[in-house]
């Protein structure tokens, strides 16, 4: 088997799964990209890439795996566990399963899209703007999706509008109310055992401690939690790649927001 | 001891999945027909299973206790995980994973598109001949949200020209992408029947009736021979038999298209 994980810098998408590998024990080569520069997609040498060309996840890390690019990083974290033979990061017992599955989908449906959008905002917009435009074509030109595409656009001319923003917001503080009322019984990890659920939703709320620091003033179980999930050594090995100095500030465009409203 | 109930509507999108894993598995539950045209999902019998006021949900009454499950792919996998029967995933962890993109991309991309159009041509007009009044109450008890604009929109028909046209592409490039995978493999995602196949089968099973310009024994054979091979399969049938409108129907007219 050949494999080779392309991931941005460690947060968001890429820390859940760079962690993941981490934890599963698996080694691979893993190759840094600039998620930013479009690098993504200008992978070469995929036989299968429809999971690249329309992943619903955005610019998530791309796995490629006997030339077939897989993404979406809670079903790579599920990858690494069961490729490891059971690492532990998910739950044996059916209920169990299905209660982190609900959580992660919670986290990757609602928080990641708002986050990705905040965290863009904040630091990627001015990036991607800069870019001169006929590297900007020529890198837009590349992407397959279309509504991909489209995100990328908005952030270069910075036409999100204020209503996305303070939905964006709402959507993190409704993520931290969430993490108070799970942890409310004293428990270490968010679904009991440490799991899957704890990496990503740990890889969308940290940078958000980071940039909406306000939001978290009274969530003492959620910030000594984060900061449980920090001291993970498979969460310093990963954050240890990063080759900028505050990777937790690094975005680049996520998922697309529920087009149902 | 072990009692599973299902709340479902008709063997269709969402309801359909748990419906034909259940079957699959042959597990037997009580089936509790939660009719969707009438809100019956948001009335407070079924608030009290599920306060999100969506469907499907699913209560277990395993040894330690009631278990109430909702999300319909969710669902499937702890039927799979749960019950003894054939396993509907994969062994192998790459196609695990080729199954799992699968149910998302269709959940999350593709499946929202499908329900764009779907409630457009027959959700809206069939709920829009009742009573403005009555409807409006109706709505205001649903307690997502989104699910509140969703229903709005399809009630009074005002889906944007926008959103009906990016609803149409998707619908579009997802057959052509779901043709080319089938021409790949026998089944969604890997080499066996498996929950993918399931989960795509629900909203994709009268794609000839309702796309002809996009599937069809011409334009779309790999799909065709697949819908066939789900089609045929016990569980469909026993399933497909539980539907109470016209939507089931449709079964016997695919079946003579495909066999013809």
């Amino acid at each position: 088997m050949s494999a080779i994980l392309y991931h941005g810098q460690p947060n968001g998408a890429s820390l859940t799964v760079l962690a993941a590998l981490e934890e599963s024990g698996l080694t691979l080569e893993c190759r840094l990209i600039d998620l930013l520069a479009g690098d993504r997609h200008a992978l070469t040498g995929l036989a299968e890439t429809i999971a690249l060309d329309l992943g619903v996840e955005g610019e998530g890390p791309v796995l490629v795996v006997d030339g077939e690019a897989m993404t979406e990083s809670v079903f790579l974290a599920q990858y690494f566990d069961e490729a490891a033979g059971g690492a532990g990061l998910q739950p044996t017992d059916a209920y169990a399963h299905w209660e982190m599955m609900m959580w992660c989908r919670q986290i990757t449906e609602r928080l990641s899209p708002a986050a990705a959008l905040l965290g863009n905002l904040a630091g990627s917009q001015a990036i991607v703007a800069a870019i001169p435009a006929n590297d900007f074509a020529a890198l837009t030109a590349r992407i397959v999706s279309d509504d991909l595409r489209e995100r990328w656009q908005a952030l270069h001319d910075d036409s999100i509008d204020a209503a996305q923003i303070a939905d964006s917001e709402a959507k993190v503080i409704a993520a931290i109310d969430r993490c108070e009322k799970q942890l409310a019984d004293g428990r270490e990890w968010l679904m009991g055992p440490f799991s899957i659920a704890d990496l990503v939703t740990y890889s969308w709320l940290a940078g958000m401690r980071v940039l909406r620091g306000d939001a978290f003033a009274d969530a003492v179980r959620t910030n000594a939690w984060l900061d449980r999930v920090a001291a993970r050594p498979s969460v310093v090995a990963a954050l240890a790649r990063a080759t900028v100095p505050e990777p937790l500030r690094a975005f680049v465009p996520g998922p697309e927001i529920n087009r149902w409203g | 001891m072990d009692e599973v109930t299902l709340y479902h509507w008709e063997p269709n999108a969402n309801s359909g999945k748990p419906m034909l894993a259940l079957m699959e598995k042959g597990v037997p539950f009580v089936s509790r027909y939660t009719d969707m045209l009438q809100f019956d999902q948001h009335k407070p019998e079924y608030l009290a299973i599920n306060p999100q006021g969506t469907i499907p949900a699913m209560t277990h009454d395993a040894k330690n206790g009631r278990r109430v499950l909702t999300e319909s792919t969710a669902i499937m996998e702890y039927v799979n995980e749960q019950f003894d029967g054939p396993n509907l995933m994969p062994g192998d962890p790459q196609d695990s994973w080729r199954v799992r993109w699968w149910m998302k991309f269709m959940d999350q991309w593709l499946g929202p598109s499908f329900s764009m159009i779907g409630w457009s041509v027959f959700v809206g007009p069939m709920v829009r001949q009742r009573d403005p009044e009555e409807l409006a109450a109706a709505i205001d008890r649903i307690p997502m949200p989104e699910r509140r604009v969703a229903w709005r929109k399809a009630i009074n028909g005002d889906f944007s020209a926008a959103e009906m046209a990016e609803s149409r592409r998707r619908v579009g490039l997802g057959i052509a992408k779901l043709e080319e995978e089938l021409g790949k493999r026998p089944y969604v995602g890997s080499n066996q029947y498996t929950l993918a196949d399931i989960n795509i089968f629900n909203s994709t099973y009268s794609l000839p009736m309702s796309q002809p310009d996009l599937a069809g024994k011409d334009k779309t054979p790999n799909i065709m021979r697949w819908l066939k091979r789900v089609y045929t399969r016990e569980a469909v049938k026993k399933t497909w038999a539980m539907g109470k409108t016209d939507l089931a129907s449709r079964y016997g007219l695919i079946m003579a298209e495909i066999e013809e």
